[in-house]
């Protein structure tokens, strides 16, 4: 933008900053795949799907609370993403049973407006549960990066104390943090395990056939209303895993998180042309990086106006999305 | 058309009664405070209304004829967990319709102060708050020249204040890195709001001035969930990285964030902030921290410190309240005191003569912080500032200094 | 007996119990005024946006964006900062028309996108506006926000007018602004029952029912959309204007023009009915009188109770409106007054 910022530029920073970006991106990829799912099969925005993943930071923040000390700890991380998950999946679950289920008929606007309702509903439990201001974790669940950049600074000042004395004063880079480790590893296998169910089971074979033509699948003997309940369970599977990671990732929590987040996976989800799953991950990718970069490059207050001009000029210059095939309108 | 007439022979019946007159013959005087009282101001200003309740106990109730009435209003939603202009904007005009309001005490942010000042000097309220302290509310603003003159519509002074403000806070801060940290390399953050552009200015400033080496300045964008990035990048600064920190902003405006996020990637900073992170909310966003690594400076001492009166207000607080009291306890109390005291000497229930005579107070020693005047602006000739560092999970006092040139 | 539907009635005695308002003793009952004057600028506000949501049918979920665009337009008009320093009525007429042609302006390009996608275009509009409203700060005075707004009510030539009346400064006071808002929500009520039964107004219905069978039947559906977009954005810039003078400053961006007032003022709307404006107004002057006054209200009674985030009813407030969107579009979903239709 101005002068400075190029005399600044790196080519290390430049690499910390997209690294940082992919893995937002990964983060918001999970969350897009919630949105994905559930247009998919009943082309419904589901506007709640980003506070069920508030909430699902929130029984994090909780759980936390009691979390052992830190070596024990390691072992409460996948008792973690194993309860998230799931109460996340119920609650998902309950919603679609009380609230859009019975809308199955109407007009397609009428859900999209029940579903605003739900996430209003849904902020004000977020906010009688943690109160307004953000919230952090205070349990250390991974080892830790501070002592370590610094016990490896020590050292290092010891043995080249001369040369180059500016640049040992600078901490370390730590290119990825275990947080970031603990979210590749739990992104790449649940995207796998989504891919292959859908592509490879019967179940999947029922819901890619929902998707095409409820009407037809339900005569062809699908209970449609069970592939839709379990869309439901797994994009609050992913809502979870993705509350999980990014509580353990970002440390800070608080009750307003779900709109944005959800915004900008829905957006992914668009990017990627909605109902496509390697499309909810190349726009999760691309988001994460224009969250990233642009933060440091255009500057932080512009970051949501760059991701939603992107939604709205994809949304009227290729509404299918980057992978997305054309759907031409029902009548 | 039939049911046009009928619309019109409505306002016909009811034009007549509009506008009755008011009456206000009753013997109340109405002191009112609007402050954040849900959100994550809230601890604070729970003590300064014990504050302000105890000082209105201590006359009874009542002045000569007068009966003292106490409103406490809050000027937050819980919705958004601090103050809102729409909720300000209706408490002062709630205050200014009502013609038994004398007195106004608050609010609690500079940035709600501008927006109630105009409305309340239409009215000719006089405002005291007990911890707004934004330069321009009643200053000549190098930043705004149009301040404070936008505030007084009439052109009379109605806005005073018990803390001191940031045209000495900023400052206060950039001796302290330079006399007590005895660091050099600093770099400024600020909110991009009134109150913390301000001090982050005036932080800028002094600290130029005082030879120390300001790496750059930035604004955050407070929608931001984190700043890593940023903080990424303060680190890569030229000549850096920094040693201290200095954040101009409030808790809400993501204060401890920005804190844990430059322990996070640059451990060796220090981060220091002005009043508006001096509540708890800062410390509960932060988490775990060792002490000496965040200071707060807030406007005032320390009740601890306190001497004379004020030891002996704190000692009449806890057994009342059963609790410590805050800092801002002692400047509830203050406020409430100069109201009181104006009250009791002009016995009138005339918002002027009110008005005049809080303004002139001067040598006031009724409260508990000592000796202190009005400046003619509405300044508190008090100029302590205590710097508190977290420490276990609390601000602990770490040193006072007079900021008095 | 034609005339008097039930609907009318009820519109007659709304107006009525608006009229009577400033008669009643506020003050010992402890509603500030200047909350029910808000609360006929938000009426304002949601009857125009009955025009894009309930005649037309589109979704338009930014509607807060565009009454921000009303607000800064006031603003920039009547502060001392900038040279044009306007009376009210001028500024009232351009606030409006040009809140219409900016809005006009960013929504034509998206108007052929599909309900669900429209809704969200018009969200992230929304956003970007907020943003910069915020961040040009030398122009919209961003988070500082445009202060000390307090124009003249006539234009200079009509000064000595304003004296004779007396109403120099007084104007914008408690009753004569409530009443010259209550008059414009009257003026625009009156006005929006001629458009819905014209031949544009028709119009928006047909597209509403059927886009397909209305472009068949020879009408232009991106016309007409692009008209109700202009003439419900310019409402609803009118009633930013009011707003920006009401207040006399500009407010927060983020705080008071964001997705959640949209979707407040949606509620509010989809309660009354979309598409009837008598049902609107019970609806709108119900919800957001709760919202706006009674929780102040209630907050007193409840203040015994102990001090607990859930004993106090504004922390309540997202669930309310929350639970008026589901069961509403649950179980009534043309509203309390429904809509006579054929």
């Amino acid at each position: 933008m101005d002068l400075c910022l190029f005399a600044e530029f790196s080519f290390q920073s430049l690499s910390q900053y997209v690294l940082n970006g992919l893995l937002m991106g990964a983060l918001f990829a999970l969350i897009a795949l919630g949105y994905t799912l559930v247009y998919g099969i009943i082309e419904l925005v589901n506007f709640a799907h980003g506070d069920v993943f508030m909430l699902g930071c929130v029984l994090t923040y909780f759980l936390c609370m009691f979390a052992p000390e830190y070596p024990t700890s390691l072992i409460f991380i996948p008792l973690l993403l194993l309860i998230v998950p799931i109460c996340c999946s119920l609650l998902n679950i309950t919603i679609n049973y009380l609230v859009y289920r019975p809308l199955r008929k109407a007009p397609r606007l009428v859900p999209l407006v029940s579903a605003l309702g739900v996430s209003f509903v849904l902020i004000n439990v977020g906010q009688m549960a943690i109160g307004t201001s953000p919230k952090s974790i205070q349990a250390q669940l991974l080892p830790s990066e501070t002592n370590q950049s610094s016990a490896n600074r020590e050292t290092e000042n010891a043995t080249r104390s001369n040369e180059a004395s500016e640049e040992l004063t600078r901490p370390r880079r730590s290119w990825l943090t275990w947080a970031d480790i603990l979210l590749i590893g739990t992104v790449i296998p649940a995207m796998t395990g989504l891919a292959l169910l859908v592509k490879f089971t019967k179940i999947g074979k029922a819901m890619r056939a929902t998707a095409q033509n409820p009407i037809a699948a339900r005569l062809m003997g699908i209970n449609v209303e069970f592939v839709i309940a379990l869309t439901f369970a797994l994009g609050g599977i992913f809502a979870g895993l993705a509350a999980v990671v990014f509580t353990l990732k970002i440390t800070t929590i608080d009750y307003l998180m779900g709109y944005k987040n959800g915004l900008y996976a829905f957006t992914a989800a668009v990017v990627g042309g909605v109902g496509s799953i390697p499309g909810a991950v190349l726009g999760g990718i691309l988001i994460g990086l224009i969250y990233s970069l642009g933060a440091v490059y255009i500057g932080g207050a512009w970051v949501d106006a760059c991701i939603f001009g992107t939604l709205i000029i994809l949304l009227v210059f290729r509404p299918s999305g980057i992978l997305g095939t054309r759907v031409r309108e029902k009548v | 058309m039939y049911r046009l007439l009928k619309l019109l022979a409505i306002v016909g019946i009811c034009l007549p009664s509009v506008g009755c007159p008011k009456n206000s013959g009753s013997n109340k005087i109405v002191i009112i405070s609007s402050l954040p009282r849900t959100g994550s101001a809230k601890g604070q200003t729970d003590t300064m209304v014990n504050g302000i309740k105890m000082a209105i106990e201590e006359y009874g109730g009542k002045i000569g004829d007068f009966e003292i009435v106490y409103l406490d209003k809050d000027d937050a939603e819980a919705s958004s967990g601090q103050w809102t202009a729409s909720a300000e904007t209706a408490n002062a005009k709630e205050a200014a319709e009502n013609p038994d309001v004398m007195v106004y005490i608050g609010p609690y942010n500079s940035g709600a102060a501008a927006v109630s000042m105009p409305i309340l000097n239409e009215a000719g309220i006089v405002m005291i708050s007990p911890a707004a302290t934004a330069t321009g509310l009643t200053k000549k603003n190098p930043n705004n020249p149009d301040e404070p003159r936008i505030y007084r519509p009439t052109g009379k002074i109605n806005f005073c204040r018990v803390v001191p403000t940031d045209d000495v806070q900023g400052p206060i801060a950039a001796r302290f890195v330079k006399e007590e940290l005895k660091k050099t390399k600093v770099y400024v953050l600020n909110d991009n709001e009134r109150y913390g552009e301000g001090v982050a200015n005036e932080f800028e400033a002094e600290a130029r001035k005082l030879g120390l080496q300001v790496l750059g300045s930035d604004k955050i964008n407070v929608s931001q969930q984190e700043f890593g990035a940023l903080m990424e990048k303060i680190n890569n600064v030229k000549d850096g990285p920094p040693e201290v920190i200095y954040f101009g902003g409030t808790t809400q405006s993501k204060g401890g964030q920005i804190a844990k996020d430059m322990l996070k990637k640059i451990p060796n900073c220090i981060m220091i902030g002005p009043d508006g992170c001096y509540e708890n909310a800062f410390i509960e966003s932060v988490g775990k921290v060792e002490a000496g690594k965040l200071f707060v400076t807030f406007g005032g001492k320390d009740p601890s410190a306190l001497e004379g009166a004020g030891k002996e207000f704190v000692q009449r607080y806890k057994q009342k309240y059963n609790t410590e009291p805050e800092a801002y306890a002692v400047y509830g109390y203050e406020a409430a005191k100069v109201a009181l005291e104006a009250i009791k000497k002009v016995n009138k229930k005339d918002r002027d003569a009110i008005r005049q005579a809080v303004l002139g107070t001067k040598d006031f020693s009724a409260g508990a912080i000592g000796k202190w005047s009005f400046t003619e602006e509405g300044d508190t000739t008090q100029q302590i500032f205590t710097v508190s560092q977290v420490k276990d999970g609390k601000f602990v006092p770490y040193k006072e200094i007079n900021g008095a040139k | 007996m034609k005339y008097f539907s039930a609907s009318s009635v009820v519109a007659v005695l709304v107006f009525g119990l608006l009229f009577l308002v400033p008669n009643l003793p506020l003050g010992q009952l402890g509603i500030p005024s200047n909350l029910v004057t808000e609360l006929l600028i938000l009426t304002i506000l949601a009857l125009g946006l009955n025009v894009i949501i309930g005649y037309t049918g589109l979704l338009h979920l930014g509607i807060a964006g565009v009454y921000g665009i009303g607000t800064v337009c006031t603003g920039i008009l009547v502060t001392e900062a900038f040279p044009f320093q306007q009376s009210f009525v001028i500024t009232l007429i351009i606030s409006t028309v040009v809140t219409a042609l900016i809005s006009m302006a960013i929504t034509a390009p998206v108007l052929r996108l599909r309900g669900d996608y429209f809704a969200l275009v018009t969200l992230g509009f929304c956003e970007i506006v907020v943003t910069v409203l915020k961040e040009f700060e030398h122009i919209t005075g961003g988070k500082k926000t445009l202060q000390n707004l307090r124009p003249p009510l006539f234009p200079e030539f009509l000064s000595s007018l304003e004296q004779s009346l007396d109403l120099v400064g007084k104007w914008r006071i408690f009753p004569i602004f409530y009443y010259i808002c209550l008059g414009l929500l009257l003026l625009i009520f009156l006005g929006l029952r001629n458009l819905e039964k014209s031949r544009i107004g028709r119009g928006f219905v047909a597209i509403r029912e059927d886009e397909l069978a209305a472009s068949a039947m020879g009408l232009n559906p991106a016309k007409l959309k692009l008209m109700a977009i202009g003439i419900g954005s310019g409402i609803v810039g009118l009633a930013g204007c009011l707003f920006a003078v009401h207040s006399t400053n500009t407010t927060e961006p983020q705080v008071s023009f964001t997705f959640n007032v949209s979707v407040i003022i949606l509620a509010s709307v989809i309660l009354g009915g979309m598409g009837s404006r008598t049902g609107m107004l019970v609806g709108v002057l119900l919800l957001l009188g709760y919202d706006k006054i009674g929780t102040r209200l209630l907050s007193d009674v409840l203040s015994q109770l102990p001090d607990k985030p859930y004993f106090k009813l504004s922390s309540w407030r997202y669930m309310i409106f929350g639970l008026v969107l589901i069961l509403m579009m649950r179980f009534r979903p043309y509203g309390i007054i429904p809509e006579k239709r054929n």
